[in-house]
Parts: structure tokens; C-alpha cells; sequence
């Protein structure tokens, strides 16, 4: 049986169900295959759940402090199994959410196994029913998974991907995170405020290391302060299950081989494409290094074959893999041409404190040849940050001293994910450092902080 | 000039409209319309639209007449209040029309003008709104101006060369785009573009539209805006009758009612009937113009022959094996092998308007695509000299974007020849109607295995047929007939499309 659509999309997350809506939208008929549920990682298991939880780490601090505040607690009880549905419920309503738009937008939804079996043609599997698709375009948006240690042993009850650590059954009294990155990060952060004690291991010389050298730094300060024990330059080599122990052995640039103990290990360390199932390698797909190769648009090199998101290669950022479905299917509808710029991808973390930022990190502006205007400005001034007694950070932002225009912008502090837009804002509409200073910013906000780096950036005559 | 003198100019929808047809006047001289009453249907290349008065007042004249073409910012009518002697209105057209000979651009009058590719003329200004509009350079896209006032810009026809701007480094705000329209006599405004055709719902505010207590109450209930309903009732006010033929209408057309359920409803007043009533689209509007104009214009006669079609498949098999980027069809090839023909026969490689052929170099190939809305015929530039794969991966982009109607008007204007083929839905054979201006059309059949006889026994060969119909006025049958040999030698043995 052959069907047709004019486009149809794989895989349901941010990046597929975008696609879909913007190609139902424009007129194509549109399919959208899902083997599973509907949203992808970032609705059911990554980035949703995560800030579900995170907020909840975020009570147990206030709670801890409020004694500043003028209130003292007392039988406070904390039952993680709630935390936990609380996370898991968010994802269902999302995903019901998801449904409903793709419903509205005349999306039909498909559930099965998708393989492309040739060129501008796809077989759905569902449960052993196949059925075959002749379709104009094709867009992959099947994302990628956690990539996964060979060295460690494969007992998911002790070693832990995110997604077990997103759904745990208690509370560990001893957790030891492999890699950090911006998930490693942010489970130390949550497993720390929820009161286990987290080892932080990371291979490369500095935690969160595609931002600032700077906000590196500070966030491991922050950690350290909250007793998070970080050691960077260290590399997992093995580790053992003994008795509802993990004892890991790790390389240290520095100390050598140590061991730690633990009770759960939870591994961070990147992604991987889902690349497989798909009759790519058959058709003579370009991949590269796990993931598809695709021009700016997601074309591959196949004819109607596109890629966006995750598996299409980093960063692994769901509001990426969205901003590249757009693209794509406008590029396919020939409605306008607006690659992705990687420069505009606002990148956030949403540890305590919180990390955002965008474009080029300062050392990489002054590699690339730029003379820089770089400004800085911390909380420790700033009235809301005060008041809310969180007043530790630093807004840092880098201009080009010819152009003015900027390069970067990175922030660590009290809610800097929320705030990181109005830098998007201005760097898409290429306003220069004069523009955002005769911007208003409102009394008091912590975004005031925003105006005094920028401020503080046009003080400096040419500094660096 | 007056100020109580407000010009009715031809109007700019769309980046694209260079001119618009006058299709017919809704309104007659000495009529009193009020702001968003219909004044004028205008045909531009792509769709019909209805141009609507911005303001109340009395229209005084009637200057463009039914059928004339006239570009962007052409004086059409005068509209003023009754009170301007008829001397001034006089002067006022002639101010605006000094210094714009050849603001009419009548097709009659200029034989070039169907043939010449339309969006590029330039086009002289008339009055204070061309002045801004498109004097000079057309592309405006190196001024420096805000996003906001860029948009503006485009929807309004501003050209931005022809403002001052104020921010710094001279760039335009919106301010300043505000103050040129100002000045031309237009402001800022919600728009009042009815697409008659479509028959889209409209949203604005209908609070001001003179209508009925009971209409008005009716319209409310049945969610109409008062906008879509013709004024039918006493002092030019929308009655209940209005509101409900505009339900009728904006439902049937777009299939809310069933043909069952019109006047199966509470409301009695709507008489049940056994048809929908359909109105043209802009598309359809134009097919039947284009075609019908063809077949009286043109002396059509047609030139068949069948074509072994074994070896091209071969070919398009043996090319989308070994190429990843490739999803070449049989109607790709034929596009190509149709431009190799046209090279060895320029003589069919040709536009004309009745009066002179153009003949060309290069191959512009119009491949038609069937849509639910109608036919449309975007064009591949060049056939002759692309490869194959370019060719074949620009209809896919043509016939994607024209079924979703993206499509360019430039990418739909000129061609040399035109293709269409029914072979995919199994048509056998069938002969086309000449796409004007071009001065044939090849039309192809399904490509089947039949028994043929070939030295005396029988054999099985893949076959096709193929029916050219050409414009007697400019092309004979021996050179029709030569083209179409010329053709199947490409088809038969398309290595040769190589030499």
C-alpha cells in the first residue's frame, strides 16, 4: 500500500514537530512519524523534567535560607517521590500540548518505525504493519541519545544516564557525575541542593567548558562554596559494584590514579546521533562523526533528504533544532533564507547559579582577530539582587571595538536564563554597544546588571 | 493642489505588481462612497483584487476605463468633495499628468508589451504617492533603513530611495516613512484590500459600516463581518438579506455548508437548494482568459508521433543509481531532450504576440503542473545548457513551491515552449492549447509496452506518444514535423543529447 504526503518528518521533538507545523502551515501535506512519544528528549525526558525538578531544588535552598527572611521551620518533611511526579506530570501535559497543535495544524501523525527506504520514499513499522510512503521531502529530526561509557559496568539500578536520574526512588547519599557539561552541571546542582553529597569529575580542564573561561571559574567557586568536591583534568578509568557500592577509579592530571566511593554514578558525557534503523548508510547518506552532514539549510546530500536537530550535530539545544526545522522548510518552500547562526544561539544552563549565554566567549573573539571591548559587572550592587539576597555573579559582555558590535555575552547569577534575550535581541538587530546603553532598563531588576556591563564596556578605551 | 481633491492611483499589492488591468468599476461617477467601499476591481498578474476607497467623499471622475492597463501609481479616478469646482479637478489632472507621457501602457498600443518581461519596465510615476513610489532604481535594498520602516515600505510601494532619512548615517525610520507618506497624501492605515476572489473573512472593525439594527444583530450571531456583505438595504445600509447571501457565500465557498444544510438551519429565510455556487479563482480567472484568448487567437493545428522511450528510462535508471542528489523522472528528460530539439529547430523556439516573433538562443522551458486550484506553468531558464540533474531538481523546487503558491511572477513569465504530460495519470495521448506567448506546446502520454513491428516481426518496445500543437500564424507543419523528428532522435538514442 502506498500513501502519499508532500513532506513528512521523523521523530517528534523540537526540532520534527516544528518542521511539521511550519510545512502544515505553508501548505505541504504533512506526516509526521513518531515510534514513541510525541515531544521527543526535550518534552519527556531532558530539558522540561530537568526544570521540574530543578525547581524543586530550588524550594529545598529557600527553605534552608529562609531563617534570613524572619522565618524559622521546623518538621520539614521532603517526600522525592512527589518531586518526581511533579516532573513527570509537567511532561504529560506537554505532550498532550504537542498533540493538540499538530492536530490543529492538520499534521497527521504516524506511529511506527520509520526507515527510508529510498529516495523521496519511506516504510512505517508499526507493530509489524508496514506501509510505504512516496513523499517529496523527507526530514530527519530524530535527535540523539546519551552516549554511553564502555568501561563502566551496565547496571542501570547504580550507574545512572539522565534519564534514571531524572526518576530516582531515593535519594542517594553519595553521587559522583561524570562530565560537565551543561547536564552533568545541572544534576550536581539538583542533587546537591536536594542534600547528597556530588563529586563533580570532568576530563577537560575546566567544568562548563564551551562557555567563558571566566563563568568557568565562577561556577566553580559557587560549587565549591556549596561543597560540591569538582575535579577537572580527571578522567573515569574504571569502576567496580561492591555490596550497593560504586568504587571508581580515576586518572587525575594532577594527584594521579584515586579511587572515590559512591552510591550512584551518573554519566554525562555527551550525545550521540540516532542515526541507526534509519536506511541512511543504504542510500549513501553523508554522515560525519555520528551525526548527518547537511548544508546550512539541512539538505543533505541525498535529493529531498533533509536532517535538522540533534542529529544533524551541536549544539544539542532544542530552540536550535527548532530555528533549524523553520529554516528548512522555509528554504524548501522557498519562503526566505535564514540560516541558522550559530552566533545567536543563546546557550543556558540552569544550575545555581544560573549560566546563560551567546556568541563568542572572550578568548575566542581575540583568536578570531577581534580588538575587544570587554565590560563587566557583577550583582553585588545591584538592589533586586540584594533584596533577594542572591547577589552573587558577573554579566560579561565583548564588543567589537571597531564596529560595536557584539560578539558576546555571558552571564552567571540569579535568573540570567531569563534575561540572556535581551542581549539575542539586540545582537539579531545588530544594535551596538550605544544602542543598548540608551535603552531603558527598569528599576530595580536584576537586568540593570546587563546596562552596567555595557556601560562599563564603553568606559574602556581599548583594553585587552 | 487642493487638499479636498484625494487621487484614487493605482495601487501596489505585492512586491512584484509593476501594472494592474482594470477588470471593472464598482462604482460610477457622482457616486458617494464612504471609506472601505468597493471602488475598483483591478486584475495584476497573480490574482483579482478590489481596491477600496480609504476615505468618504464623492467620486468626480472616472479616468481609467474596463481593460486599460496602467502602472503602479497611474491616476484612476478623482474623488472630492462636491463642493470643488469642476476646473480645479481639471487642473489637478492635468498637473499630474504633465511630464507622464506613456503612463498608459496599453497592450494594444505597444506590441512588445505582452512579450516583454513585465515586472522589469520601469515605471513612470503620476503625482505626489509615484513620486515616492518606484522613480528611479527599483531595488531599494542598500538604503539604510529600519526593519520596521523597510516593511512598511514594501506594503505601501515606497520606493526608499526616494526618502530622506533622519537616524543616524541617514538611515529611515518609521517616522520618516510616515511623514513621506503624509506628504503623498496617504497615511499609515489598517488595509482595506477585499479579496473579492477569495472571499476571505474579514477582521477589521465593522462598527461604522451602516447597517440594519436587525442585520447588525444577525451579523453578530452568524460571526460575519459586515464588511463581507453588499450594502443592499434602504439608505445604502447592510439589511438581513445582505448578512445572510454573505453566509451563504463565504460558507459554500469554503465548505462549511453542506448542500443539505443551507437553509437547514434555524434561520428559516435560506432557500434550500440542490448546487454550491463556486467563484472563480484569481487562478482560474486567468487560465480561462489565457486559454480562451489562445484558442481564438492562435490557428491551433497538431503533429503526433510516437517515440520509443526504452532508452531514456534506461538512462534515468542508470542516473539515479549513481547519483544520491538525483531523483531524475521521464519528464525531466523529455524537458531536455525537447530543449536539444529546440536547438537544432530555433524556429519553435519562440514567443509571439500577433504581430512579431522573437526568436531565442537559449531554451525557457514552461512544464506544467496540475493544481486543485488550476494549472500553472513555472519556467526552467536555460534547458539547453543544464545539466540534467539542475534541471530536473529545479522543477522539483518550481512545482514544490507551486503547489503551496510561492511561486514567483517573474518565474512564470516568458518561456520559449511548454511542456505538459498526463502520462503519469495514464493518459494515453492528448493535445494542449498553446501557452501564450510561446508559439507551441508539446503534450505527452503515458510510456506503456506495446507489441511493435519492426523488420517484419513483432517486438516489444516501451512506447510513447507525443502530440505537438503549434500556431499556424508563425509555424508550418514540415517545420513542426521537423522538430518533431528532431525530437525522437533525442528521445531514441539521448546519448546524443551529449553533442
Amino acid at each position: 500500500m502506498t500513501k502519499n504526503f508532500d513532506l513528512m518528518v521523523v521523530g517528534s521533538g523540537p526540532g520534527g514537530y516544528a518542521a511539521a507545523i511550519r510545512a502544515a502551515q505553508l501548505g505541504f501535506k504533512t506526516a509526521l512519524i513518531e515510534k514513541d512519544e510525541l515531544g521527543g528528549v526535550c518534552l519527556n525526558w531532558g530539558c522540561i523534567p530537568t526544570k521540574a525538578l530543578l525547581r524543586g531544588a530550588e524550594v529545598a535552598h529557600t527553605l534552608r535560607t529562609a531563617k534570613q527572611f524572619g522565618f524559622s521551620l521546623q518538621g520539614v518533611e521532603f517526600d522525592l517521590a512527589q518531586l518526581v511526579e511533579h516532573s513527570r506530570q509537567v511532561s504529560k501535559k506537554l505532550n498532550l500540548g504537542v498533540a493538540q497543535m499538530l492536530k490543529k495544524n492538520n499534521v497527521t501523525v504516524i506511529n511506527g518505525n520509520a526507515c527510508v527506504s529510498g529516495k523521496c520514499e519511506l516504510i512505517v513499522d508499526c507493530q509489524g504493519d508496514q506501509a510505504t510512503y512516496q513523499t517529496d521531502h523527507i526530514i530527519i529530526a530524530t535527535g540523539a541519545r546519551a552516549r554511553t561509557l564502555p568501561n563502566l559496568p551496565s547496571d542501570n539500578s547504580l550507574i545512572w544516564g539522565a534519564s534514571e536520574a531524572m526518576m530516582p526512588n531515593s535519594l542517594p547519599g553519595r553521587v559522583l557525575i561524570i562530565g560537565a557539561g551543561a547536564i552533568g552541571v545541572e544534576f550536581a546542582s539538583l542533587y546537591s541542593d536536594l542534600g547528597s553529597d556530588v563529586t563533580l569529575i570532568e576530563e577537560q580542564d575546566r567544568i562548563l567548558p564551551v562557555e567563558d573561561e571566566e563563568i568557568s571559574e565562577l561556577l566553580r567557586q559557587t560549587f565549591i562554596d556549596r561543597n560540591i568536591s569538582v575535579k577537572t583534568g580527571s578522567r573515569l578509568e574504571s569502576a567496580h559494584i561492591k555490596s550497593g557500592e560504586v568504587t571508581a577509579t580515576l586518572t587525575d592530571r594532577r594527584s594521579g590514579i584515586t579511587q572515590i566511593v559512591a552510591d550512584r554514578i551518573i554519566v554525562a558525557v555527551g550525545v550521540t546521533g540516532n542515526i541507526e534503523g534509519l536506511g541512511l548508510e543504504k542510500l549513501g547518506v553523508n554522515l560525519e562523526r555520528g551525526f548527518i552532514k547537511t548544508d546550512r539549510f539541512g539538505a543533505t546530500n541525498v535529493v529531498g533528504l533533509y536532517a535538522v536537530g540533534d542529529v544533524a550535530g551541536p549544539p544539542w539545544l532544542a530552540h536550535k533544532a527548532s530555528y533549524e526545522a523553520a529554516s528548512c522548510v522555509n528554504r524548501i518552500a522557498g519562503k526566505g533564507e535564514d540560516p541558522l547562526s550559530q552566533d545567536n544561539i543563546p546557550r543556558c544552563t540552569y544550575c545555581r547559579p544560573q549560566v546563560a549565554s551567546l556568541g563568542m566567549a572572550e578568548s575566542a573573539a581575540i583568536k578570531k582577530g577581534y580588538k575587544v571591548r570587554v565590560g563587566r559587572s557583577g550583582f553585588k550592587t545591584n538592589g533586586k539582587a540584594l533584596g533577594i539576597s542572591d547577589s552573587e555573579g558577573l554579566i560579561k559582555t565583548i564588543f567589537d571595538a571597531g564596529s560595536g558590535e557584539l560578539l558576546g555575552a555571558h552571564m552567571i547569577g540569579p535568573e540570567v536564563t531569563e534575561q540572556i534575550q535581551g542581549f539575542g535581541i539586540a545582537k539579531l538587530l545588530e544594535a551596538t554597544e550605544a544602542e543598548l546603553m540608551n535603552s531603558i532598563f527598569p528599576h530595580p531588576t536584576l537586568s540593570e546588571a546587563m546596562h552596567e556591563s555595557v556601560v562599563n564596556a564603553i568606559g574602556k578605551v581599548n583594553p585587552s | 493642489m487642493a487638499a479636498r481633491i484625494t487621487p484614487i492611483l493605482m495601487p501596489k499589492w505585492g512586491m512584484e505588481m509593476s501594472e494592474g488591468t482594470i477588470t471593472q468599476w464598482r462604482c460610477s461617477p457622482g457616486s458617494k462612497v464612504d471609506a472601505g467601499d468597493e471602488l475598483v476591481d483591478i486584475e495584476t498578474s497573480k490574482i483579482v483584487n478590489t481596491l477600496a476607497a480609504h476615505e468618504a467623499g464623492l467620486l468626480r471622475r472616472v479616468l481609467a476605463k474596463e481593460g486599460e492597463t496602467l502602472a503602479v501609481g497611474a491616476l484612476l479616478a478623482i474623488q472630492a468633495d462636491a463642493s470643488v469646482p469642476e476646473n480645479e479637478i481639471d487642473e489637478f489632472i492635468a498637473e499630474h499628468n504633465d511630464g507622464n507621457s506613456g503612463k498608459k501602457k496599453s497592450v494594444a498600443d505597444n506590441p512588445q508589451s505582452p512579450i516583454s518581461e513585465s515586472y522589469s519596465t520601469v515605471i513612470q510615476g503620476a503625482g505626489a504617492v509615484a513620486e515616492i513610489v518606484a522613480s528611479g532604481d527599483f531595488d531599494d535594498g542598500a538604503v539604510p533603513a529600519s526593519n520596521i520602516a523597510r516593511r512598511l515600505a514594501r506594503r505601501y510601494g515606497v520606493n526608499l530611495r526616494n526618502i530622506q532619512g533622519s537616524g543616524r548615517h541617514g538611515r529611515i525610520s518609521k517616522i520618516d516613512l510616515e511623514k513621506a507618506l503624509g506628504r503623498a497624501g496617504r497615511a499609515i492605515e489598517h488595509e482595506h484590500i477585499h479579496h473579492a476572489i477569495g472571499r476571505k473573512r474579514s477582521t477589521d472593525d465593522d462598527r461604522l459600516i451602516p447597517a440594519t439594527p436587525v442585520a447588525r444583530r444577525l451579523a453578530r450571531e452568524l460571526g460575519i463581518n459586515l464588511r463581507d456583505c453588499r450594502p443592499g438595504g434602504t439608505r445604502g445600509r447592510v439589511g438581513k438579506a445582505d448578512v445572510e447571501a454573505a453566509r451563504i457565500q463565504l460558507s459554500a465557498i469554503r465548505g462549511e455548508i453542506s448542500d443539505g444544510a443551507i437553509g437547514g438551519g434555524s434561520r428559516q429565510a435560506i432557500p434550500a437548494r440542490d448546487f454550491v455556487e463556486v467563484e472563480l479563482s484569481g487562478v482560474r480567472k486567468t487560465i480561462a482568459a489565457r486559454l480562451q484568448g489562445s484558442k481564438q487567437n492562435s490557428p491551433h493545428f497538431r503533429v503526433k508521433m510516437t517515440a520509443d522511450a526504452g532508452k531514456l528510462l534506461d538512462l534515468k535508471k542508470a542516473l539515479n543509481e549513481n547519483h544520491a542528489e538525483a531523483k531524475i523522472s521521464l519528464n525531466d528528460l523529455l524537458v531536455k531532450a525537447c530543449a536539444m530539439a529546440l536547438q537544432r529547430v530555433p524556429e519553435l523556439n519562440i514567443q509571439f504576440d500577433g504581430k512579431l516573433v522573437r526568436r531565442f538562443g537559449r531554451a525557457d522551458i514552461a512544464v506544467a503542473v496540475a493544481l486543485e486550484e488550476g494549472l500553472i506553468a513555472p519556467i526552467v531558464r536555460s534547458v539547453d545548457s543544464k545539466g540534467i540533474i539542475t534541471i530536473s531538481n529545479e522543477i522539483r523546487d518550481l512545482t514544490t513551491r507551486a503547489k503551496l503558491g510561492l511561486i514567483k511572477t517573474e518565474e512564470l513569465q516568458g518561456g520559449t515552449f511548454s511542456v505538459s504530460n498526463l502520462g503519469m495519470l495514464g493518459v494515453k495521448e492528448f493535445d494542449a492549447i498553446i501557452n501564450p506567448p510561446h508559439g507551441a506546446i508539446l503534450a505527452i502520454g503515458a510510456a506503456e509496452e506495446v507489441a511493435v513491428v519492426r523488420n517484419g516481426t513483432i517486438a516489444v518496445a516501451t512506447m510513447m506518444t507525443l502530440c505537438l500543437s503549434c500556431d499556424h500564424r508563425v509555424i508550418d507543419g514540415a517545420l513542426a514535423a521537423r522538430f518533431m523528428a528532431s525530437l525522437k532522435r533525442f528521445i531514441e538514442d539521448p546519448a546524443m543529447m551529449l553533442s
